[in-house]
């Protein structure tokens, strides 16, 4: 039984990476926009369907989100510029009663128009590695690797964040919009970079995660609510805070689903957010970075 | 001149619509061809199962034509079929107002389809209340045919209770025997339905069920269930699922290196290969019928499914549909005329030949029918059980997941 136990936990903290990477690009933008992108997830589902396309075209994945990534990059500074920038000169009610239309109204129709051009059915890349046997445990090296990925790319974001005048920036908006404005830094350029970054981070996450699992054009929300869960229980702008916080989420539903029932597992974001909530609405901690 | 002018525009507006009405059929007629009503799925969810029948069902009345029609006995004669086809978009709503429409405006002799028990549900309530015969098509869920309708039959095939018994049987036959089982089931009405069918009945035939997980449609990640199968190691474990939920659960299997006597997928489908590749190589799974069996109408269908371009293999469900038009035809002929009361009484409780074999309907319209054990051999379906119709024998233990 510790065999199905180890096995069902490095499970969940390989597919736990993989939630904390989705949960980054939403956490930034939350940080500095404070706009709740429910389209952040159908965003990666619809970037993990081209990117099975061109799998099938021939491409391999690195190049693949080489193509991809500044895709993302130029979709989100748009997104935000053309869509949700002119909001913000609206009364505080309108304006979030806007913004959550706007990107309600883009999870739709970013599904929609994915499901007519490409389909509905499942997508994904199926490239193996091979395994890892130790005893009667395996370890995917695919999985692996995406998780080595996430942890590096959890790096780097860390140190675009505490090491460049941008991440600075970022951290400065985050934690005192008007003070940060005061010292030169330019809001409206800010928030559509932030929003472009975002995008980026998702794009890099919808290739791994299209690696693993397949993607479709309604499976999106489901995401969305994951990342929330993650970046309220890790800390607003706390991507380490995250990374942990992914993980502990994706050991949760693989616990779920060994000791109780798989069914539920999908079921205990919801769960873990609500609890979160009420027991310590803070997550970990309140910095942010 | 407002008044005038508002006038000239409806009158031209019915006059238009008029103009617009496809011709009405004569009920009963000897001098018209016998015309049968349905709606396809032609957009909407279920669209990707059921792109091709429009021409697959304007081929098929081509091809009885060429035959000579229909014998109809009252008319001394043979009759040619045509059909009203119109696109339900998968939605229940659309096709309940298009069978209204099929009755009321188009006036058809008979109705066919639609498939899917969704749309199904609804559809029978008009065929009902008009008095008109209809032979639905893929609609497997039998408290639908429960209600006390005496107009309603359906040809869905394999039904629930049957789904699995040819391969089950099949298991009694092979060398070395599997001893163990684990269920691995999507949350679905209809797969439920089988998994519980199976449990069951499988300790009779001393298979010891040793594991049982359902799934939901959506779930990605399936760890906790392969790492329990792992740890039981079972001879069968037998997959209750539709084709596209259960790609992530594949692939993961693959990936696990799971290994068992045999992997058995209720739904074995050309999708679920494009998607999934190797990893379903040597794996058994449905089929209720596969161009190559020999049978009543095989030479037909053969021909309609070669002409237009259907694979059963990748519809799955062709088989179902073009049975629903050969049992309404195989009852005008039984009742000697093109008259709806007659022709009910023809499809009570009747039997009528199919390439699968017999559709024997119980009293309330509900068919037998079951399916084919499939094997994937080298990328390619093949039938291995009954050993009388396969096309090729059955590789035992299966090959990849040994």
């Amino acid at each position: 039984m510790i065999e199905v136990f180890l096995q069902v936990l490095i499970g969940g903290v390989m597919l736990g990476g993989l939630y904390a990477l989705v949960a980054f690009g939403l956490s930034l933008t939350y940080g500095v926009v404070h706009i709740l992108d429910f389209a952040h997830g159908t965003l990666l589902a619809v970037i993990g369907v081209i990117a099975s396309l061109l799998y099938l075209a021939g491409l391999n994945p690195l190049w693949i989100a080489l193509i991809l990534v500044p895709c993302a990059f130029a979709y989100g500074g748009a997104f935000y510029f053309t869509l949700l920038r002119p909001l913000g000169a609206r009364r505080p009610f309108e304006s979030t009663v806007g913004t959550v239309l706007v990107t309600v109204g883009a999870l739709l129709i970013l599904s929609d128009v994915t499901s007519v051009l490409a389909g509905a059915t499942p997508k994904n890349i199926p490239t193996r590695l091979g395994v890892y046997l130790i005893g009667d445990v395996v370890i995917p090296r695919m999985q692996l690797a995406i998780l080595l990925a996430t942890a590096l790319l959890t790096l780097a974001i860390h140190l675009v964040l505490t090491r460049t005048w941008f991440g600075r920036a970022i951290r400065a908006v985050t934690q005192e919009q008007v003070a940060a404005q005061l010292c030169g830094v330019r809001s409206v350029w800010l928030r559509t970079m932030t929003f472009a970054f975002g995008a980026g981070t998702v794009a890099i996450a919808a290739v791994l995660y299209v690696l693993t699992y397949p993607v479709d054009p309604y499976m999106g929300f489901g995401l969305t609510v994951k990342a929330f869960t993650i970046i309220i229980l890790g800390g607003i702008g706390n991507l380490p805070g995250a990374l942990v916080a992914g993980i502990l989420l994706g050991v949760a539903e693989g616990m779920t689903g060994l000791y109780w029932d798989t069914q539920w597992a999908p079921a205990i974001s919801v769960v873990l957010l609500l609890v979160i909530l009420v027991v310590r609405p803070q997550g970990f901690s309140r910095k942010t970075a | 001149m407002k008044t005038r002018l508002c006038l000239t525009l409806a009158t031209s507006a019915v006059i238009g619509l008029a103009v617009a009405q496809p011709a009405a059929a004569k009920l009963g007629s000897c001098d018209d061809p016998i015309v049968l009503g349905t709606t396809l799925s032609e957009s909407g969810v279920f669209s990707t199962l059921a792109d091709r029948w429009r021409n697959m069902t304007k081929i098929f009345a081509e091809e009885v034509n060429k035959r000579g029609g229909i014998p109809v006995k009252d008319c001394n004669k043979n009759l040619p079929i045509e059909f009203v086809i119109y696109d339900d978009q998968s939605v229940p709503a659309t096709a309940v107002s298009l069978y209204e429409r099929l009755v009321s405006v188009d006036k058809v002799d008979f109705l066919v389809g639609p498939d899917w028990s969704s749309i199904g549900g609804p559809v029978p309530a008009v065929a009902e209340r008009h008095k008109v015969p209809i032979v639905m098509a893929n609609v497997a869920t039998p408290s639908i045919y429960e209600r006390g309708f005496k107009y309603v039959w359906g040809t869905p095939a394999p039904v629930v209770p049957r789904w699995s018994e040819r391969y089950f049987d099949m298991l009694k036959n092979v060398d070395p025997k599997p001893k163990t089982i684990y269920f691995v089931t999507e949350d679905n009405p209809v797969m439920k339905g089988i998994t519980t069918v199976w449990s069951k009945k499988v300790e009779d035939q001393g298979l010891e069920v040793v594991g049982s997980e359902m799934f939901s449609s959506t779930q990605k990640d399936f760890t906790a269930v392969l790492a329990k199968i792992r740890s039981q190691k079972p001879d069968i474990i037998y997959i209750s699922s539709f084709d596209g939920a259960s790609v992530p659960l594949v692939q993961q299997m693959a990936q696990m290196q799971i290994k068992a006597m045999d992997i058995h997928h209720t739904m074995l489908t050309g999708s679920l290969e494009r998607q999934v590749g190797a990893d379903i190589e040597g794996w058994t799974g449905e089929l209720v019928w596969y161009q190559g069996v020999k049978g009543d109408y095989s030479d037909l269908i053969d021909t309609v499914l070669e002409r237009s371009n259907v694979d059963m293999f990748d519809y799955i469900w062709t088989l179902a549909r073009l049975n629903s038009y050969l049992v309404m035809m195989q009852a005008v002929e039984k009742a000697g005329a093109v008259d709806r009361e007659k022709v009910k009484a023809a499809l009570y409780r009747g039997t009528f030949k199919s390439p699968a074999g017999d559709i024997v309907f119980d009293e309330n319209g509900f068919p037998n029918t079951g399916a084919f054990t499939i094997q994937l051999q080298d990328g390619k379906a093949v039938v291995v059980w009954p050993k009388d119709v396969a096309t090729a024998q059955l590789r035992w233990p299966a090959t990849a997941s040994k």
